[in-house]
């Protein structure tokens, strides 16, 4: 047994934790989690190894353990692990408890039937009860800690696990004086507020059943993990629950007090977790006034904790005018100002509070929609300290260059709406002395955000067109950060005369260059600039077909035959052929392609030239369009020619590539096995369809492809199916696997196919499962043996396993209750194919699977006095795992 | 109140990048997998994660100019949460993820959202957002040390006991504290009486009863010499105390007060320890300074301490004038630079720096060749490749309280020089670095007999003051300087 040594356990586990898929595709979870326990258990595994070990399990438990069963037999594992440790090993024993409560939780196993889930919240409990130290000693303080964030966790997840217990967990909190408090109160808190909760959902609940709710000393509430509470939050008024009752909520009334008043001693973070809570109870109960907050409300004002303000605000939210005053409102809203530009606080909370005044609760809100709007308090003059200057980092700059936009569009105010633009203006100097590429691509996101607000200030508009062109003429490589920004414009803007107007005095200023002066590089700029503008149906576009042509006579570009020139040139064109105005520059347009076709020192790019001017000079205009038109945009193509293929936008490339499904439009499905197949084939997944676009309806040339998850499988070939039709029976595809190693396994599928139209796609779909079982094959001897052989064989086979020296093989032993069904009946179920004595009436049965590429797994199954037995012989010990849980999936009643 | 991952990442300029620690919540992760039913979209592994943040966070390819995916102008970059386009078989976007970024570090963490993913809920009605903002700075204080810069091998120290630190702090995905630099001190016995601990203040002190309280004030300051652009300057203060006091609550008292006249401390904000607030300490704001009522001090800050030195307050001020005044003027002559530079330290500043020092940087222009300079007071440096001078003023300005440089520096054109986009042609500054000991610029002071200790022993009170400054540029006034704030407005 290659059992890995102590030391070699901290590559492996963070080899795991750094990707558990690539992880696990050279071993299986179940032989992972395996060898995980096995070392957990072993006694001269060190206790730092031993946390080590922990973590896969804590950190990805539904990895390790895909089931419930497997969830629960591993928590059983862990428990007993946690009854077995020594009392000194802390440490150990609170990683124990955080990777039972994951295991538990994450594989739903927190349910009543489950055994192990009771005992480990009863555990849990036990060991919060010993508050102040009093049996265990300080030293268990952590553990104690532990166990009250484990049961916080098992109520969050089931909100009103604990709320019978009210009583207890109000007793423990309050004799709890170590700063342990802090985690009792938060539990406390949390399963009044589920409780509380709890009972808004039943109908007619009243003052009674609150006051037997806080003095509830009972078992957990197991219902809590069959149905979830709907979760609310009380930003949103309406959708709050109600708890009705009277004025008399005395008891509740000092429990919630009780807990304001100590929250001091609690650090801010679970300060303002508890005060959350509190939040959702009073909101919750009718008869408790807001003004409870009251004496707690100057000093969260005043704090500089991020949280605790955070926290101000959701209570502002929650009860606006009921517990705020107009002037705490004002106050407020102007900390929040100051607090976004506080030189003491870092970046990242300051953008948050940017972001808070934008969503600022007022008591009066004008919209309720949650989408960012501007306070009605929030003036210019208020928000002048929130001016951006070239000295902000990017994001800062941004967020408040977005908020004066909101600012001085609500207040109509021209001078401040000069100041961005004069801070606009600032960006670009600095863009233009070679600032950052940072800075860049910051000054073209502030100038979409400029213009997405005032893009009808006609004066700054065309300024900024006008010092957008000046900068470009003295950095053509921001071409694609122009071309960007007026595509974003055209795409938010309702009104596209803005890029309209950019455009063309690009496109004039790039025609009036002397075509001596234009060096190779800007003019790779500069065409791309006029390919945009190409595509403007409102831009005449004769300038640039002159342009162009004067370029190719006078320049040797022609002579150098430049192959990505010419393809830029020849994309401009194409956009040209699609124009509207085509008929403006057709003469001028046949006369460019036609020198380029006789003398651009290029074949591609003649040819290409040549079959843009047939197309031009013996197409009409609708057919012209119709045979151009690319890109699912455009609507369905019908051609895809490689004359695109260098044309620079994404879009029309794609109608090259194949392109991604929005969804899967492929199925397979499994046929039943009728387990008489002699080949390597593990069932007969077929293709079908379900609910698809007609686009979809008639599929070509589907190729599937099947990617391994491990490394247990020979690389699989790709399978061929010539057509697929909805309205046609689908066809069967069989799956060959070759295992290197007979564990289950999925296998990820994908598929590409062609459509009517031509478009090529992928498509993903859903996963193949390989389960133990699939991998059975009968005994591999010819068809004509004998009974009598196999007979001999398998008892020779038996023997030999029995007498193996080399310790691969294993043999064991499986019991189980036969129940209602006939032993008989699971046989012929399950192993009918791989029996080797066939009479019915013999008492044992024996039965031979063959795991390819090598394995043999003995079964012998008789009938003991009450159950059923099966020993089981194998050459590999890898394996056991693998048949004890298929043993016991079959012979489970249920 | 939870999140979902954690990861602490470090990355050189041009390097991939490398996850140097991650934390996964799956209990906290199959909450989010129940709230956002069909729009879930699962933490993806390491690996996958990587180069999505790198990318939103503009790091990944340093040689192109232009990414679509990483430049696109309608993409925001606004607000402090990311949105994170996974790439790969199950695509989708997580959000929202927390970001911080300090030198090769990035901390980054994915807050659960408590809400049904769509509509996309704003970011502030989320309530794990400000707690993963706190833990995130935690972190950082956590792993970078309180300079700031994440030193190599401090970091490689603190990156090894971080899994123990993030047992203690977040467990289960749920922060319950933030991480605190040191190690905790023992955890002292429960108290006698029925008084509870702080959660704050794990332990307690014996010996010597000592209280000190430190007053920092930082000036900051733009001056343009021009009449157009109005010079700006402004001060903010911090009150850090560090109180050794025996007993499990034991109350003080801070008073702050100002001179007769003095202008109102603004946007005071408390370390979560004081107690109570009077509701006219809090009322001056710098966003709105009509107020003319306006409370004048003295402050009191009543609170019980923490063990661990802490900042008890911060406020802002605005003082009527700066400490010293400058004048710089740059002249292009032929092929050199002519500089002239006075200072004046005005009079109601106390004249006795620890350190008062001029850089006179110069950008975009070379290496410096010839330095012909001559100072009324003080030394020169020149550092050549740095292309900087450094006027040292020493402890005191002379009794003019007025100090000049003048003179030419030229430059060669050849070797590389510093290179900063904003300071092209004559816009240029200086930045004035200084330090007075036992001033305010506010006048704000602690004064030794107005701090109460309400404790058994009588403790060792020791108060102190200091003015430094931060960001004190004097620009060049015959060149064109960058506005820095919105101020000018007015």
């Amino acid at each position: 047994m290659a059992a890995p040594g102590p030391i070699s356990w901290a590559p492996r586990v963070a080899a795991f934790s750094g990707s558990p898929s690539r992880f696990l595709s050279g071993t299986s979870p179940e032989a992972f989690l395996g060898e995980l326990l096995r070392d957990l258990r072993d006694d001269r595994t060190s206790e730092a190894t031993k946390v080590l070990l922990l973590s896969p399990l804590q950190e990805y438990p539904l990895v390790l353990c895909p089931s419930a069963s497997v969830g629960e037999e591993t928590a059983e594992a862990l428990m007993a692990l946690f009854a077995h440790a020594p009392p000194k090993s802390l440490n150990l024993r609170c990683h124990l408890m955080l990777a039972i409560t994951s295991v538990l939780i994450c594989t739903s196993c927190v349910k009543r039937d489950v055994k192990v889930a009771g005992s480990f919240l009863d555990l849990l409990v036990l060991t919060i009860q010993d508050t102040n130290d009093h049996k265990d000693g300080s030293a268990f303080r952590l553990l104690r800690a532990m166990a009250c964030d484990c049961l916080r966790e098992m109520e969050t997840c089931f909100p009103g696990l604990l709320s019978q217990k009210l009583e207890a967990l109000y007793f423990l909190k309050q004799q709890e004086t170590t700063t342990l408090h802090q985690a009792y109160s938060l539990l406390y808190t949390l399963v009044l507020k589920n409780a509380v909760h709890l009972l808004s959902q039943q109908t007619g609940a009243g003052d009674g059943d609150l006051k037997s709710l806080l003095a509830g000393n009972e078992d957990f509430d197991w219902q809590a993990t069959e149905k979830t509470l709907p979760p609310f939050r009380v930003s949103t008024m309406e959708q709050i629950p109600m708890l009705q009752t009277s004025t008399e909520t005395k008891e509740l009334k000092s429990v919630v007090s009780l807990l304001l008043e100590e929250s001091y001693l609690h650090n801010p973070v679970s300060q303002s977790a508890l005060l959350r809570e509190l939040i959702q109870v009073v909101a919750m109960v009718q008869a408790l006034s807001p003004a409870i907050f009251k004496s707690q409300l100057l000093r969260l004002f005043g704090t500089m904790d991020i949280s605790l303000l955070h926290s101000t605000l959701l209570m502002k939210g929650a009860f606006t005018d009921s517990l705020f005053t107009t002037e705490d409102e004002n106050f407020l809203l102007k900390r929040l100002l100051g607090m976004a530009q506080h030189p003491l606080l870092n970046t990242s909370q300051k953008l948050f509070y940017m972001d808070c005044i934008l969503h600022f609760p007022e008591n009066r809100p004008m919209s309720l929609n949650g989408e960012e709007s501007l306070p009605v308090l929030v003036t210019p003059r208020l928000a002048i300290s929130l001016l951006p200057t070239v000295f902000n980092d990017s994001s800062t700059m941004l967020c408040r260059m977005n908020l004066l936009c909101l600012v001085y569009l609500e207040a109509d105010n021209e001078e401040g709406v000069g100041y961005l633009y004069d801070h606009l203006m600032a960006l670009r100097k600095i863009v233009d002395n070679h600032g950052t590429r940072e800075m860049t691509t910051t000054f073209f996101k502030a100038v979409f955000l400029f213009l997405s607000y005032f893009y009808h200030n006609e004066k700054l508009a065309n300024e900024m067109t006008k010092s957008l062109c000046e900068l470009y003429s003295r950095h053509c490589n921001l071409a694609p950060n122009l071309i960007n920004l007026t595509d974003q414009i055209q795409k938010h803007l309702e009104d596209p005369g803005w890029v309209i107007k950019l455009l063309n005095a690009l496109q004039n200023q790039i025609v009036e260059l002397p075509v001596s002066q234009v060096s190779l590089q800007s003019l790779c700029w500069h065409l791309k600039i006029l390919g945009r503008v190409a595509k403007e149906t409102q831009v005449s576009q004769r300038s640039t077909v002159h342009f162009l042509f004067n370029l190719l006579i006078s320049s040797d570009l022609c002579g150098s035959g430049d192959w990505r020139m010419g393809n830029a040139i020849l994309a401009i064109c194409r956009n040209l052929l699609q124009h509207p105005s085509l008929d403006q520059v057709f003469v001028d347009l046949a006369d460019l392609l036609q020198f380029m076709m006789h003398r651009y020192e290029d074949t591609d790019i003649r040819d290409h030239a040549r079959f843009y001017y047939t197309l031009l000079t013996n197409l009409s205009r609708e057919k012209l369009s119709g045979v151009l038109a690319m890109g699912p945009e455009v609507g369905q193509a019908k051609v895809r020619s490689l004359s695109s293929i260098m044309a620079e936008s994404e879009e029309q490339s794609s109608c090259l590539t194949i392109q991604p499904t929005k969804q899967p439009v492929l199925q397979l499905v499994r046929l039943r096995d009728d387990g008489m197949l002699g080949t390597l084939c593990n069932g007969r997944p077929e293709i079908s369809k379900g609910e698809v676009d007609s686009l979809f309806h008639k599929l070509f040339s589907i190729c599937l492809h099947f990617d391994l998850t491990d490394s247990n499988y020979e690389e699989m070939s790709d399978i061929s199916v010539p057509c697929l039709f909805i309205n046609r029976k689908p066809p069967v595809v069989f799956l060959k696997l070759k295992p290197r190693q007979p564990y289950p396994t999925s296998l990820r599928a994908c598929a590409i196919f062609t459509t009517e139209d031509g478009l090529s796609w992928h498509t993903d779909l859903a996963d193949v499962p390989v389960a133990f079982p699939d991998i059975f094959q009968p005994l591999p001897v010819p068809a004509d043996w004998p009974l009598e052989t196999r007979e001999q064989l398998f008892e020779n086979l038996w023997k030999s396993l029995c007498a193996d020296e080399s310790r691969q093989s294993a043999i064991s032993l499986f019991c189980f209750e036969i129940g209602e069904r006939s032993l008989r009946d699971i046989i012929d179920s399950h192993f009918h194919r791989f029996l080797i004595s066939k009479q019915a009436d013999q008492e044992l049965q024996k039965a031979l699977l063959f795991l390819p590429p090598q394995f043999h797994v003995l079964l012998k199954i008789r009938n003991a006095e009450d159950a059923a037995r099966v020993d089981v012989a194998m050459d590999n010990w890898k394996l056991l795992p693998f048949i004890n849980s298929y043993l016991k999936s079959i012979t489970n009643p249920a | 109140m939870s999140i979902r991952a954690l990861w602490i990442i470090s990355h050189c300029k041009g390097e991939p990048g490398t996850v140097r620690f991650s934390k996964r919540y799956p209990t906290v992760e199959r909450r989010a997998r129940e709230m956002a039913g069909a729009k879930y979209v699962a933490v993806p592994e390491d690996a996958a994660v990587l180069h999505p943040l790198l990318t939103e966070l503009a790091l990944t390819d340093p040689e192109k100019p232009f990414v679509a995916a990483r430049d696109d102008c309608a993409r925001p970059q606004r607000s402090p949460a990311l949105e994170l386009r996974l790439e790969g078989r199950e695509g989708g976007a997580l959000w929202p993820l927390l970001a911080v970024t300090q030198g090769g570090l990035i901390l980054a963490c994915l807050p659960l959202v408590d809400a049904p993913p769509e509509p996309r809920p704003p970011l502030p009605s989320l309530a794990s957002v400000s707690q993963a903002l706190s833990l995130l700075a935690g972190l950082q204080a956590f792993l970078c040390g309180p300079g700031g810069k994440a030193e190599a091998d401090l970091l490689a120290s603190r990156l090894a006991i971080l899994p123990a630190v993030v047992l203690q702090v977040c467990p289960l995905g749920t922060p319950l504290d933030t991480p605190q630099a040191g190690l905790p001190p023992a955890p002292s016995p429960p108290a006698a009486g029925a008084q509870k601990q702080p959660a704050w203040k794990p332990g307690g002190h014996r010996g010597r009863a000592t209280v000190n309280v430190a007053l920092s004030e930082h000036v900051r300051s733009m001056q343009y010499g021009s009449r157009t652009k109005q010079d700006l300057w402004d001060v903010f203060g911090t009150v850090t105390c560090k109180c050794e006091l025996e007993g499990v609550l034991p109350n003080v008292t801070v008073t702050l007060s100002l001179p007769p006249n003095g202008s109102p401390l603004q946007d005071v904000l408390v370390h979560p320890c004081v107690t109570s607030l009077d509701s006219s300490v809090l009322t001056a704001s710098s966003v709105d300074d009509g107020d003319g009522s306006a409370f004048s001090g003295p402050y009191k800050f009543p609170f019980s301490p923490p063990l661990e030195p802490f900042c008890l307050c911060s406020y802002t001020s605005q003082v009527p004038v700066p400490p010293i005044l400058g004048s710089y003027q740059l002249k292009e002559e032929e092929h050199q630079l002519k500089v002239t530079v006075s200072l004046k330290l005005h009079e109601s500043v106390k004249n006795s720096f620890e350190y008062c020092e001029a850089h006179l940087p110069f950008f975009n222009r070379g290496q410096l060749t010839n330095v012909d300079v001559r100072v009324s007071s003080g030394q020169l440096e020149v550092s050549r490749e740095k292309g900087l001078l450094v006027w040292v003023l020493g402890q005191k300005f002379p009794r003019s309280l007025e100090v000049s440089l003048g003179g030419t520096v030229s430059f060669s054109g050849q070797a590389q020089g510093p290179v900063e986009p904003l300071c092209t042609g004559l816009t240029a500054y200086i930045k004035l670095y200084f330090r007075v000991p036992d001033l305010t610029l506010s006048g704000c002071s602690v004064d030794q007999h107005s701090v109460q200790v309400y404790s058994s022993a009588k403790p060792r009170i020791s108060t102190s003051r200091e003015l430094v400054s931060s960001e004190y540029y004097i620009w060049n006034s015959t060149g064109d300087a960058p506005v820095s704030s919105g101020l000018m407005m007015l």
